[in-house]
């Protein structure tokens, strides 16, 4: 059984406070409580200070170009549909820059894990506005206050067709890693949104901030409702921030729709040899 | 029987290319060797389509400069190519929808009375042509008869036979109006079998020889058809085909299922490949191997969607930022594409960097005939060769059940690292985009930067030594009087250059490259080492290739010959250019 010290690779380099330890954290007790070792499942990195996690935590992974870890994870899982799939992305990353990536992931229910460090600005590029800061954030790219009004990744996410949509907080370890647990364990595609304050450009949203904006999920809450999941996730307009488990439900995923993964994954698949029954076509 | 060239023409969305494709066919059965040609704007219903097919008993490579029949659905094909006839061509079509004044020979067929008379659907008026076409040029119906019953068995018996009174009205009326037809395509005996492959067919077919497990494009003209072909072989051949969102996905996909282990492939067109760029780049300095298929059309932006180029060339070749080693490969024809596909595969798995495909709209979309027995021989002959990557690896045990680091960027004397598959047990290690250690980690570090710069740039010169192609020479270039240099899909063009000109007792030679790039200096200064009039050839407007030249080799060529109006160079281009 691995431990969370199999998984740790080298020493963070993010700033001291930083949520994304919080969240780091949180991404080894899933793993390592799910019973995984570094060689059991593939991890895709996006760029960004979240992105950096790559050199932290031990996996087969891929430190992808920044916006492009969706892909790159889909790829891997229509590969080789047996090896769980977690992407760790940025707001800039899988919001901004990777935006359509995310609508078409949810669309196919490819069934990967999308983990997102929400903490509304650009920490690596040294604190510009991200597409999650409320409106009239000010940054060092909108000195006057942000124009446009932020993106709501829970709804976008639901209404996109994703099957699992989470949010978390990187001040809560516990229910972080529950969250991402909850989250691989699901069949189809799943996002968790992580809500992470940045101790160096952000001084709006900080742990007080949040913690006085957060709460979570009612025991009672049914998340398999599509539209009170909807209505739910508009909260976040509203500065009300709900932590759990927003909508769940079942869908049949990408991979299992492909009759050439039925039997084995592709990577496994014999080579093509009965050339007759596409060359006659040509004559 | 004479060479011939074909054409049929008529408003695009009304079945011009299918009918096309038959002829194609029905020409290759009976025994003779075919090479055709679409036109069609980029549009599907209203615009103009035209297909041309160019029948011989040799070989061919190459379309005529005349039409000998052509099969008028409209009035407007024969206003757009009667510049192409003879007084010997002869034109179809019917009178009763238009008249028009010129020396050829008239072959009146009441396509309306008999659209009419059985009561026909648009696109049957193909049908009423193809007919009254066999008739024309002295083929039996039978074989168009076999041909629908091929296409429509499976709507049942009716549908047949209601399919059939249109061929056949079609060839009754050409049959009993007309004598002295000239031409006689009749079966041919002691035939090889063959088939009509356009080269997208080629690449796909390349592709599935390969044992190529992962496809992902977004469509785009003239790339779209490998798409398509591979989706609809999917049943068969097991392979995934993705259609991505867009082309950056495309490429992202691909680099995602190859770090899995898949042999995979993309393509696109100039536009779409600008998008994948950024990951090319990805590519290259992960070493994840991908293929990628890049068919040119006329740009810039948009330009002209369904003509053709070679403007792409030098974009291929620079493609990505940074400095990384990749291989850009150019066929020449149809049978060169689906070998040179078949052979990027392991290229990229052996030096695990992307290869580029070139090709281009004329080679792309064009059917040529080529014998099935070589297809044969090159599935039969193909070795899939995946180069250094691990499938699987024994547990250290010294790790003592934990899972190991695996050096996954190991420098090497050949720049060639072994790739482990992900998720082998007991190791683990990142494909990392940003400069790394060999282990996968992140470094900025001046030595290590070095060390991985240099064993990536190791792998071209690897290449060089052991799989760089030095051009083809066709002709003697030391009797030459003038030596053409040339590229790709060019090819056929030139060697019909080269069989007229040789025929008014110019003697020519011709060195025709598909190792696009890298360009090994030696091997390639070797061919021009003789001091001769040589002559550029190409289908863009700055003449690419002869940069890349000048700038990988140090020959420059002075006298250039390119064609850049969005049509392929042909033998009377090139001739009438190479005088003046």
């Amino acid at each position: 059984m691995a431990t969370l010290q199999d998984f740790s690779g080298y020493n963070p380099t993010w700033c001291p406070g930083c949520g994304d330890f919080g969240i780091g954290l949180s991404v080894k007790q899933a793993f390592v409580q799910m019973g995984y070792d570094p060689s059991s499942l593939a991890v895709v990195f996006g760029i960004g200070c979240s992105g950096n996690m790559n050199d932290f935590l031990n996996a087969y992974a891929i430190h992808s170009l920044h916006g492009r870890s969706i892909p790159n994870a889909i790829g891997i899982k229509l590969a080789n549909h047996k090896l769980p799939v977690v992407a760790i992305v940025g707001d800039g990353d899988c919001y901004g820059e990777g935006g359509n990536h995310l609508l078409h992931a949810c669309r196919g229910n490819h069934d990967i894990t999308v983990i997102v460090h929400d903490n509304g600005v650009y920490g690596l590029t040294t604190g510009q506005v991200a597409p999650t800061a409320e409106k009239g954030f000010k940054s060092k790219s909108t000195p006057a206050g942000i124009i446009e009004t932020p993106i709501n990744p829970l709804s976008f996410a639901i209404t996109s067709g994703a099957t699992f949509v989470a949010q978390s907080f990187a001040g809560d370890a516990a229910h972080l890693s529950m969250m991402i647990k909850e989250a691989i364990s699901h069949k189809g595609f799943s996002l968790v949104n992580v809500l992470q304050p940045c101790v160096t450009f952000n001084k709006v949203n900080t742990y007080q901030y949040y913690l006085k904006h957060i709460y979570k999920l009612a025991a009672d809450y049914d998340p398999s409702d599509f539209k009170s999941s909807v209505s739910k996730s508009l909260e976040m307009g509203e500065e009300k921030f709900p932590l759990g488990v927003v909508y769940k439900t079942e869908r049949p995923v990408y991979h299992e729709q492909i009759d050439a993964l039925h039997k084995d994954t592709l990577i496994k698949n014999k080579r093509f040899t009965d050339f007759d029954k596409i060359v006659g076509g040509f004559i | 029987m004479k060479n011939f060239t074909w054409m049929i023409g008529g408003e695009a969305g009304f079945g011009i290319m299918t009918t096309g494709l038959a002829f194609a066919k029905i020409a290759t059965r009976l025994g003779y060797h075919t090479f055709d040609y679409v036109e069609y704007p980029s549009l599907i219903r209203g615009g103009h389509n035209a297909y041309e097919v160019h029948v011989s008993e040799k070989e061919l490579t190459y379309l005529a400069p005349t039409i000998d029949v052509l099969t008028c659905l409209n009035k407007e094909t024969y206003e757009k190519h009667k510049s192409r006839l003879t007084i010997d061509s002869y034109v179809v079509y019917d009178d009763s929808e238009f008249e028009f004044e010129g020396e050829v020979r008239k072959i009146s067929v009441p396509f309306k009375k008999i659209m009419a008379e059985f009561k026909g659907q648009a696109v049957m008026r193909n049908t009423i042509a193809m007919g009254a076409t066999l008739a024309v040029i002295g083929t039996p119906l039978e074989v168009f008869i076999k041909v629908i019953e091929e296409q429509f068995s499976r709507k049942g018996e009716e549908v047949v036979n209601f399919n059939k009174q249109f061929a056949k009205a079609g060839y009754d009326h050409v049959i009993n109006n007309n004598q002295n037809l000239t031409i006689k395509m009749t079966q041919r005996e002691n035939v090889e079998t063959k088939m009509v492959l356009t080269g997208n067919d080629a690449f796909a077919l390349g592709a599935v020889i390969a044992d190529c497990k992962f496809y992902c494009a977004y469509p785009m003209t003239p790339s779209s058809t490998v798409l398509t072909t591979l989706a609809a072989w999917g049943n068969k051949t097991g392979m995934v085909v993705r259609h991505a969102e867009d082309e950056i996905s495309v490429v992202n996909t691909a680099i995602g299922s190859s770090f899995a282990g898949a042999r995979s492939a993309v393509g696109t067109s100039g536009g779409g490949f600008a998008l994948m760029v950024e990951s090319l780049s990805f590519s290259g300095v992960t070493e994840i191997p991908l293929v990628v298929f890049l068919a040119q059309r006329p740009g810039p932006a948009t330009g002209m969607p369904t003509w053709t180029e070679q403007g792409d060339l030098l974009f291929a070749v620079h493609s990505g930022h940074g400095e990384f080693p990749k291989i850009v490969l150019a066929p020449g024809t149809v049978e060169e594409m689906v070998e040179m596909t078949a052979h990027a595969f392991n290229l990229a798995d052996v030096y695990q960097m992307p290869v580029v495909i070139l090709s281009d709209m004329y080679l792309s979309e064009g059917h040529k005939s080529i014998a099935k027995n070589y297809i044969d021989k090159l599935i039969t002959d193909y070795k899939v060769d995946r180069g250094a990557l691990l499938e699987s690896l024994p547990v250290d045990p010294q790790a003592q059940g934990k899972a190991k680091s695996f050096p996954r960027y190991k420098v090497t004397e050949d720049g060639i690292s072994p790739r482990l598959i992900p998720g082998v047990p007991g190791y683990f290690y990142q494909a990392n985009s940003y400069e790394h250690l060999e282990d996968g980690h992140t470094t900025e570090e001046a030595a290590p930067r070095i060390a991985q710069v240099d064993k990536r740039a190791r792998k071209w010169l690897t290449y060089l030594t052991k799989d760089f192609q030095a051009p083809k020479v066709y002709g003697e270039i030391e009797t030459a009087e003038t030596v053409f240099v040339s590229w790709g899909s060019n090819k056929g063009a030139v060697l019909q250059t080269q069989k007229k000109l040789s025929e008014s007792g110019h003697q020519t030679a011709f060195i025709h490259f598909t190792y696009m790039y890298p360009l090994d200096r030696k091997k390639v200064m070797d061919v021009f080492k003789h001091e001769k009039r040589y002559v550029l050839v190409e289908n863009n407007s700055t003449g690419q290739f002869g940069k890349l030249l000048l700038a990988e080799v140090g020959i420059e060529i002075k006298e250039k010959i390119l064609r850049y109006d969005g049509r392929a160079l042909s033998a009377e281009y090139i001739i009438s250019k190479l005088n003046k």
